[in-house]
């Protein structure tokens, strides 16, 4: 398992990008899906600006004596602040998605425009927290492999064979969300959001714990490294989707579900003409996870 | 149609990084961080090696290589597994640097290959600088982690006694009494700074016996009281709101509070002189019995003290951060023998024995507390 050194690095590349790819894309659909195609550009745009700023400061740390960021701890607070943005705004959206569904269960299709009027400033600064917070971190492992395809291209590849991979998987992704029926499109994209944005703030908090903000780093709240094992493509799967990590804190794992219970029970409370649609399981990602894949 | 275009940047932003790298090839070179730039560090799948155990106080700047299949990260813990700094992602065939402020002490280093487990560890000896730090600045450093310690609990405090509180004035009694213990934890721990605030403490922790005194019976005791022994906290709503504010008062002061390293010294002694006097003989929390969460809280929070002190008194009493050590062990042995579950057994569960010994283990502890603060003050 796992003892391919080129696999290893492919499922870093893997892992980082689809923190990135599976908010954006999903946002991608949601937009398309809605009627609100005008507004990808601003998606692009926030994604460019993402990825920019991620490689400039990536280039910057890693060829110049900088010494912003150039502390680990700053760069945990860095991912830490953008993750909870994330996180408000993803939280944001599920309700979009909420009202939307609504909407379209009570046959007001022109209703959506009103429903959501979401602006393409908002559209454009979400899609760049969703890049930017795994993108500095990404971009000094990619600098640290073009430092040593002098002697060895293999590294550099595999992390851009990684990174490749996720989008690939976010196109899929994307792909397969559109072509489902409208309701059902809101209903199942809002779930997996949430899941998505309870990780999200795990490993926000995580972060806070490592940038030694918030305490209690060493207290576990369980660890199954011997069961999951972290460097298997399915850890790296569930790491990257849902920060499902196999030896979290006490305090990610309160942070997970004080986020994703109450957020999903306001999301799944049926409205008031309308049957509740089946319930997924909280504790268990798996049928979310088969949806996506 | 959009996603190719996201494609395209992804290279874009590839080839621009490949550019980058290609024009600057030994800029970066030439470190003038630590003496003589950065240390090498072998990981393998087996194996950590650190070129050099013994380095100089200051920022110093470890390089990674990653020489085995498995990816790896490497960490420098101070004791006690405290994260100094880190590195994640090495992966196979890759070198990456950590850069780590690191004052005078013993410390480890780990790498993790696989990402599992506690890594292999290697001892980490730094010495005072060349630009030593003086002794004023080791102790404000002190009172600065300890202060960041303090503020860190204060936001607990109120957070779960806002919950408490809250369910008091709900009359849910069930939810009351699972959260008292819970909310003093974070009360007790920093116990020694509430009482700069003369009549606060009272206020908010007396006991009945405060009625002699001239004073009301308010605060965490009186809840207590109407929880375990009335039982009817009905009419308890306004004193759960006084409670709430002293809290919301004493918490303000505390975070506004510059405290001394002596006050932390002597702190640390308080706290289990606390314990002594409160908590094994079962006094403090009469109704509900709940007084191990606060022993351990208080135990807690004198290590807290003790921890932010640490490089001071490694500086000068190393053979009493040895036997301090010892001892908080020794505490935690015996107290760890009376969890129940998530918590503690009650008070009235433990047999006289049982207290004993929990009362030796604080006592033995207590002599090495007691010369802390004469290190301090020298």
């Amino acid at each position: 398992m796992g003892d391919n050194p080129l696999f290893a690095t492919y499922l870093i590349g893997l892992r980082e990008g689809l923190e990135a790819t599976l908010v954006v894309s999903i946002l991608i659909a949601f937009l398309v899906k809605s009627d609100r195609r005008n507004r990808l550009p601003w998606v692009a745009l926030g994604v460019t600006v993402a990825v920019a700023l991620s490689i400039g400061f990536g280039a910057l740390l890693t060829y110049t004596r900088t010494t912003l960021l150039a502390d680990y701890r700053d760069r945990e607070l860095f991912e830490a602040i953008t993750s909870v943005a994330a996180v408000c705004f993803v939280t944001w959206m599920i309700f979009w998605m909420r009202r939307a569904a609504r909407s379209i269960a009570g046959e007001l299709r022109e209703g959506l425009d009103r429903a959501i009027a979401v602006g393409p400033l908002a559209v454009a600064l979400f899609a760049l927290l969703a890049v930017v917070r795994e993108g500095l971190e990404t971009a000094l492992l990619f600098f640290a492999a073009v430092q040593g395809a002098e002697s060895d291209t293999g590294p550099l590849l595999a992390i851009l064979g990684g990174i490749l991979t996720s989008i690939v998987i976010g196109v899929l992704l994307y792909a397969s969300a559109v072509r489902i029926n409208l309701t059902k499109f809101f209903t199942w994209t809002g779930v997996l959001l949430v899941l998505v944005a309870a990780g999200i703030l795990k490993y926000g908090v995580h972060d806070f714990q490592e940038a030694d903000v918030l305490p209690g780093l060493n207290n576990l709240a369980y660890d199954i490294t011997g069961t999951l094992d972290p460097s298997s493509w399915y850890a790296a799967l569930l790491a990257g989707m849902f920060n499902i990590t196999p030896a979290p804190t006490v305090l990610e794992v309160v942070a997970w579900l004080a986020y994703a219970v109450p957020v999903l029970v306001l999301f799944l409370i049926p409205g008031r003409r309308r049957p509740s649609p089946p319930r997924p399981t909280t504790d268990s990602p798996a049928p979310a996870a088969s949806q996506a894949a | 149609m959009r996603t190719p275009r996201v494609l395209a940047l992804a290279a874009a932003g590839v080839l621009a990084g490949g550019a980058l790298a290609a024009c600057s090839d030994d800029a970066g070179s030439g470190g003038d961080a630590a003496a003589g730039g950065p240390i090498p560090v072998n990981a393998t799948d087996s194996a950590c090696e650190v070129a050099t155990t013994d380095v100089d106080a200051g920022t110093v700047t470890f390089k990674v290589t990653n020489k085995g299949v498995k990816v790896t990260e490497f960490y420098v813990y101070a004791q006690g597994d405290r994260v100094m700094g880190e590195v994640e992602n090495i992966a196979p065939g890759l070198s990456r640097e950590l850069h780590v402020e690191l004052p005078a002490g013993t410390y480890e280093t780990a790498c993790k290959p696989g990402m599992v487990g506690k890594g292999i560890r290697g001892a980490l000896k730094v010495k005072g600088s060349a630009a030593p730090l003086t002794a004023d600045a080791a102790l404000a450093a002190a009172t600065e982690s300890y202060q960041r310690y303090v503020k860190s609990q204060t936001a607990a405090l109120l957070e779960k006694t806002q919950e408490f509180v809250t369910a008091v004035k709900a009359g849910d009694a069930a939810k009351a009494k699972e959260l008292f213990p819970v909310a003093r934890t974070y009360w007790e721990r920093i116990e020694p700074v509430a009482e700069i605030f003369g009549d606060l403490d009272p206020k908010i922790d007396g006991r009945e016996e405060v009625i002699e005194e001239g004073m009301e019976f308010t605060g965490f005791h009186r809840i207590e009281k109407d929880l375990w022994q009335t039982g009817d906290i009905s009419k308890s709503g306004p004193m759960a709101d006084r409670l709430m504010t002293d809290i919301n008062e004493i918490v303000a002061k505390a975070n506004a509070e510059k405290l001394s390293p002596l006050q932390l010294a002597n702190g640390a002694k308080e706290l289990l002189d606390e314990v002594a006097t409160g908590k094994i003989t079962g006094e403090e929390d009469r109704y509900s019995h709940t007084d191990l969460w606060d022993f351990n809280a208080n135990v807690e929070g004198s290590k807290a003290a003790i921890a932010s002190l640490r490089p001071v008194l490694e500086e000068r009493a190393p053979d009493l951060v040895k036997q301090l050590d010892a001892e908080f062990a020794n505490v935690d042995t015996a107290l760890s023998k009376h969890r129940a579950g998530d918590g503690w057994k009650l008070h009235n569960q433990l047999t006289q024995d049982e207290l004993k010994e929990l009362s030796d283990s604080i006592n033995a502890l207590a002599e090495p507390i007691s010369k802390v603060a004469a290190v301090v003050a020298k």
